[in-house]
């Protein structure tokens, strides 16, 4: 299990992640969402004991990644946002250093290399030198560094970009697979990605946590209602009435008009989708009102997204004021801060 | 640590490299050995190796910062430090890694001017001691070039500039001791002994001649460990800072 509580860096005066905390349970595929430069890169790094944080903890099987960071990394697999490679060595060369470099016995080391080569489907290029390869490639080989030695966490930071779709449906799988004797976290600014694959979402922007929940939370999170789409040939006005007045509908959120007397009707619903439905219709048929089309979805995910992404950040009045008192003052952070990591070098 | 030093010493002997600044090392000693050996314009006739690896030192200030300019400017480039940084090593692991790896390269490089004095002595004579104590003077000079050369490599993200920069540093080392000489710093002794403490030619000069002394030894061991040190704080310091 990882353990990340009260994680803040600070860039300068830049704060980049703000006091997030969340746990990385066994066995599980944690999506780290969020838009470009939400701080997604900087967490990650810090969890992987890359960066050092400005204040916060992250505990890896119970040791600290600053305290104990060897025997902390041991347990680690991380593939940075540029994969970590040398150009001029060949695939197999390579795989064979990070091998030493994560202290794999010389009598496992051809046989866990050939494992990640064949799970990544790179034994075709491992004699290839590395800066020959394709972006995607190159990706991959970074990820079979970070499967090597079978780590129990791995840290993906956007593991997909740069990939071709086929590729990309692939890399999806393996994370999937991985999942068996795995945690994984794994970052990405597409959603469809993160639902695709993840059990549990973070979303996080500048620096704040802004959800930690389910795929199937969060899709019930606009209210927990479905959408109703009607398209109806007649009257507007009646139809619009009959649809306001039904039980079960919250308000209409759109009308477009199709074509000559012909509608399409956007409406939100409350409760059972199936049973507004039915009522609906009934009532439409009987103002004889034709229908052409009627079907309920769920609300977009993206939808979610964006909408978590602009909310404010749920402060107390304290830490709202203290904001205040920052932004007014910003060389009282700085000098704070300046203390701060002058104190950091003088311990090492 | 091992891993490192391997994949270090491949880069250097993998690629033409290592063969490449040999070559040139080997160039430039026999310029000047050929230049004294067979120099007989003086009344009487002096040749000593000692004198052909003054002469050849000069040439360390071009040599060295191309051995040790990659050391860690290549891997802040590539974005390899994240691989090194995030495996369970320790920074002092990685840095003694880099180290011995670059002065296995220094210790071809010698070892293929052994030629020189084996010739020599096949078809005359030489002063074993005097010989010797040079090559260890000479390792130890070097050795502390390469350790100043890695800390300003790990300064940088160009290797280029690290390269450049390091030139401009071995060049102040070489000669600061005629720099403490001139009448200018003799008016203030005191700032004068500080200075010519950081000299390295007075001390190479007692190996030249054949003495081994404990202080010329602790002066380059101890300025090998200041400058890794050094380096192991820079690294440091550079993961607090960024941003």
């Amino acid at each position: 299990m990882i353990t990340i509580e009260n994680l803040t860096k600070y860039y300068g005066n830049n704060r980049a992640v703000n006091n997030i905390s969340f746990t990385i349970n066994d066995n599980e595929i944690l999506g780290f969402l969020g838009p470009n430069g939400a701080g997604k890169s900087t967490t990650m790094n810090m969890i992987a004991g890359f960066l050092p944080m400005t204040a916060g903890k992250v505990t890896i099987c119970g040791s600290d990644i600053s305290k104990e960071p060897v025997k902390a990394k041991k347990n680690l697999g991380y593939l940075p946002e540029i994969p970590p490679v040398y150009p001029d060595m060949r695939v197999r060369e390579y795989l064979s250093f990070c091998a030493g470099l994560k202290r794999i016995p010389v009598t496992k080391k051809s046989s866990e290399i050939k494992r990640v080569m064949e799970l990544l489907k790179i034994t075709d290029v491992k004699d290839k030198l590395i800066k020959n390869l394709s972006k995607g490639y190159k990706q991959r080989v970074g990820f079979a560094q970070a499967l090597l030695g079978n780590p129990k966490f791995l840290i993906l930071d956007e593991p997909t970009v740069g990939l071709d779709p086929k590729q990309v449906t692939e890399v999806r799988n393996i994370i999937k697979d991985l999942k068996k004797d795995h945690s994984v976290i794994f970052s990405s600014h597409i959603l469809s990605e993160v639902s695709a694959v993840c059990d549990r979402v973070v979303i996080i922007n500048k620096g704040d946590i802004k959800a930690i929940d389910t795929i199937e939370n969060l899709e019930k999170q606009t209210g927990g209602s479905l959408i109703l789409h009607i398209i109806i040939k007649g009257s507007r006005a009646v139809a619009a009435d009959i649809i306001e007045t039904a039980d079960g509908v919250k308000e209409i959120t759109k009308i477009n008009v199709e074509g000559d007397d012909t509608y399409e009707f956007i409406a939100q619903l409350e409760g059972d989708g199936d049973a507004i439905k039915n009522d609906i219709m009934m009532k439409l048929l009987k103002n004889n009102i034709q229908i052409s089309e009627i079907f309920t979805e769920k609300p977009d995910l993206e939808a979610v997204f964006v909408k978590l992404i602009n909310s404010k950040p749920e402060k107390s009045g304290i830490l709202e004021l203290f904001d205040e008192y920052i932004k007014e003052n910003p060389d009282a952070e700085g000098s704070a801060d300046e203390t701060d990591t002058a104190e950091k070098e003088d311990n090492e | 640590m091992f891993s490192i030093y391997k994949k270090d010493l491949q880069s250097f002997f993998f690629t033409p490299f290592a063969y490449i600044v040999t070559a040139l090392f080997l160039f430039l000693f026999t310029f000047y050995f050929n230049g004294s050996i067979g120099d007989q314009s003086q009344a009487t006739y002096f040749f000593s190796f000692a004198n052909v690896f003054y002469n050849v030192i000069i040439m360390f200030i071009f040599l060295i910062p191309i051995l040790t300019m990659r050391t860690f400017a290549d891997e802040r480039k590539f974005g390899t430090e994240v691989l090194l940084m995030t495996s369970p090593l320790n920074v002092v692991q990685i840095i003694i890694g880099k180290y011995l790896a670059n002065i296995t390269v220094f210790l071809f490089m010698l070892a293929s001017s052994l030629f020189f004095p084996i010739f020599t002595a096949i078809k005359g004579e030489v002063v074993m001691s005097q010989l010797i104590c040079a090559y260890l003077g000479f390792f130890l000079w070097g050795a502390m070039y390469i350790a100043i050369g890695q800390l300003i490599s790990s300064f940088t993200e160009s290797s280029i500039l690290a390269a450049i920069i390091g030139e401009i540093v071995m060049f102040v080392f070489l000669f600061i001791d005629d720099f403490a000489m001139t009448k200018f710093i003799a008016q203030y002794p005191a700032i004068q002994s500080a200075v010519y403490a950081f000299a390295a030619q007075p001390r190479f000069a007692y190996f030249s001649q054949g003495f081994i002394r404990l202080s010329d030894i602790v002066f380059f061991i101890s300025a090998i460990i200041v400058c890794l040190v050094w380096n192991y704080i820079s690294i440091e310091k550079r993961r607090w800072n960024r941003g």
